[in-house]
């Protein structure tokens, strides 16, 4: 997996031979011209574990392959705002990630550990729940375009056209895109249709904490028509959720920070993009005003654009929308609701919720507070929320990849 | 160097343990492993009647982590891990027969393993662990966590089988990482880290 295809990329380095240059730089040594194999590095989420934190025992939870029956759902342990509910509006499905709708009202959800692609249809009081495609690699991004269903895997980009007329016998896909990193770390992907109609995602570090190759740790977007890639902001450790304000068009987007710096730093933040060429800090200046314990030696966060706003410590924001339905009360309209997937490397867990920024006139966040509670009970999780959609008649849909499952926020009646 | 009588017993104590605290602390298991008993009957033929295996290319499961085995049972289930053997038997499991099949098994315990009498891959098996972070997920004692097989004790043809797998991407990963793991790996080391792993208790 440590390859790269070097249609675009210029400058490419494996994520081995990085830490073998950086390594023998550190020592001032030679790098060694012709090892046997590229040495073996920690797996992702060890990198930069400091010997005294084994003990710990944290490791990233098991992912959800699995989903659970509705009844066995404890929903009654969800708590929302005075006036709101939540049901359960589709179920079984494994590794719900992603969510995007077609023009038909077609929900579309993808997966990074199972490899399907769910279509689910509203049959008004139920839904059905298709696997539309199947062994795909991670294929977590989705966006919807002109008919035609667009598939982030973590090096292509794939497109179905006419999909919605062809729910039970997809075509074969139209290859978009096939150059992006192969790197498993971080490599799954985030993607969102932008109002300028490119396909927008993070190519994300590919490791921890580390110097990341020029081609990975950023945002970038592809022209779908021209198969054209480019890079939007940089110094991002890695973004899985993102959406363009309704009014100001500006790009925002989630971030997670590093882990094994702390307890309780950095943050993980969240992004507003006002001009393209941002550079927001990784791995030199964490949450805007904290240098790394490693790398920022020598650095100044002064050099880097600050997030909007600090999350939390490993709370994972994934997916989050504005909110432009008009079901909820008036305060919300342009709100943010953010889905934390919730922590593993802090001891005492933290995130697991649906939260919500309110920002003022000037798009500065002024409000950041939970919405929906109740997936974390004493330390212990049943679901974990990954992504928001704003439905057609103003419901927040939230995905769950540990219960498989999505659900439904209403508000009034 | 051959391990002393008291290393043994401390890494099997530390193993109990472990697979204590792995076993309370996850919501799968809600299982029963009096069930799973029952239900592991056509799992006994090659796997053997304790999860500890005499085919030499058929991974003994006494002692593995339960959360594993029930992960790779839904892989064989949904056909996302492919082996004419297993899959037609996960086919016909639920969710809840495969949890609590995992927790049968996990709690038997492992048979004494063979162990290699001087064997000098023993050593360069030792050092292929410790060069690639084997105990980062597998954990020190390589007995596994969560869905982080045990492989300590493992048949060695089976390792070989299922290493080499991983580096060509026969063998699929949930996660990824273990193709990652495998490549740097070269033919000798997988022959002399499964011959290295098979010898742990």
């Amino acid at each position: 997996m440590l390859t790269f295809t070097s249609r675009w990329c210029v400058v490419c380095l494996t994520p081995a031979a990085a830490a073998l240059a950086l390594a023998g730089a550190m020592a001032q040594q030679p790098v060694p011209t012709a090892p046997a194999a590229a040495p073996a590095v920690p797996p992702t989420w060890a990198q930069g574990r400091k010997p005294e934190q084994e003990s710990l025992n944290l490791a990233p939870h098991p992912p959800g392959i699995t989903a659970l029956a509705p009844e066995e759902i404890p929903l009654d342990r969800i708590k929302l705002p005075e006036g709101f509910r939540i049901a359960v509006w589709a179920s079984g499905l494994p590794n719900a990630r992603s969510m995007t709708f077609g023009r038909n009202g077609t929900l579309f959800v993808g997966t990074r550990f199972v490899g399907s692609v769910y279509a689910v249809v509203d049959k008004g009081t139920a839904r059905e729940v298709k696997t539309l495609l199947k062994g795909l690699h991670r294929p977590n991004g989705l966006a919807f375009k002109n008919g035609a269903l667009y598939v982030a895997e973590v090096s292509r980009i794939l497109r179905y056209d006419s999909i919605e007329s062809r729910l039970d016998s997809p075509p074969e896909p139209v290859v978009v895109f096939d150059a992006l990193p192969k790197d498993e770390a971080h490599g799954w992907k985030f993607m969102t249709l932008g109002p300028d109609g490119w396909l927008y995602f993070q190519i994300g570090s590919p490791g921890n904490i580390l110097i990341p190759p020029v081609t990975h740790a950023q945002i970038a977007r592809v022209d779908p028509e021209r198969g054209v890639l480019e890079t939007v902001v940089s110094g991002v450790r890695n973004s899985v959720g993102m959406d363009f304000h309704p009014v100001t068009r500006e790009l925002w987007f989630t971030n997670n920070g590093r882990d094994w710096m702390g307890e309780d730093v950095p943050n993980d933040t969240l992004h507003r993009v006002t001009h393209k060429g941002m550079n927001f800090g990784f791995p030199f200046c964490h949450q805007g005003d904290l240098l790394d314990d490693e790398f920022g030696k020598g650095r100044s966060c002064q050099e880097f654009d600050a997030p909007a706003l600090k999350l939390g410590p490993h709370v994972a924001p994934l997916g989050m929308r504005f909110y432009t339905g008009r079901q909820f009360p008036a305060e919300y309209r342009n709100n943010i609701f953010i889905a934390e997937h919730g922590s593993w490397n802090r001891t005492r867990k933290q995130g697991f919720n649906v939260s919500r920024v309110v920002l003022d006139g000037d798009g500065r966040p002024v409000k950041y507070e939970p919405f929906a509670t109740g997936f974390l009970q004493a330390e212990t999780f049943w679901g974990r929320p990954v992504d928001v959609q704003v439905a057609p008649d103003g419901a927040l849909l939230v995905s769950d990849d540990v219960a498989g499952a999505i659900y439904r926020i209403s508000y009034g009646k | 160097m051959q391990r002393g009588p008291i290393l043994r017993v401390f890494v099997a104590a530390r193993l109990a343990v472990l697979a204590a605290a792995v076993i309370q602390g996850h919501p799968a298991m809600g299982a029963d492993a009096a069930a799973g008993k029952a239900k592991s009957e056509a799992c006994a033929a090659c796997h053997g009647p304790d999860g500890n295996s005499t085919n030499p290319l058929i991974p003994s499961l006494a002692g593995q982590t339960p959360l594993y085995i029930y992960y790779q049972l839904v892989q064989f289930r949904e056909q996302r891990r492919v082996n004419e053997l297993m899959s037609p038997f996960a086919a016909k499991l639920t969710d809840a027969d495969m949890k609590d099949i995992a927790a049968y098994y996990s709690g038997q315990k492992a048979a004494e393993p063979a162990l290699p009498a001087d064997d000098p891959r023993y050593e360069a098996g030792k050092a292929v662990v410790a060069g690639n972070h084997c105990g980062s997920c597998h954990l020190p004692t390589l007995t596994g966590q969560q869905q982080i097989p045990r492989i300590a004790g493992l048949q060695y043809d089976y390792l070989v089988k299922q290493l080499r797998g991983f580096k060509t991407g026969e063998r699929p990963d949930i996660d990824g990482s273990m193709a990652s793991a495998a490549q740097p790996l070269s033919d000798k080391d997988i022959t002399d880290v499964s011959l290295y792993l098979a010898g742990l208790r």
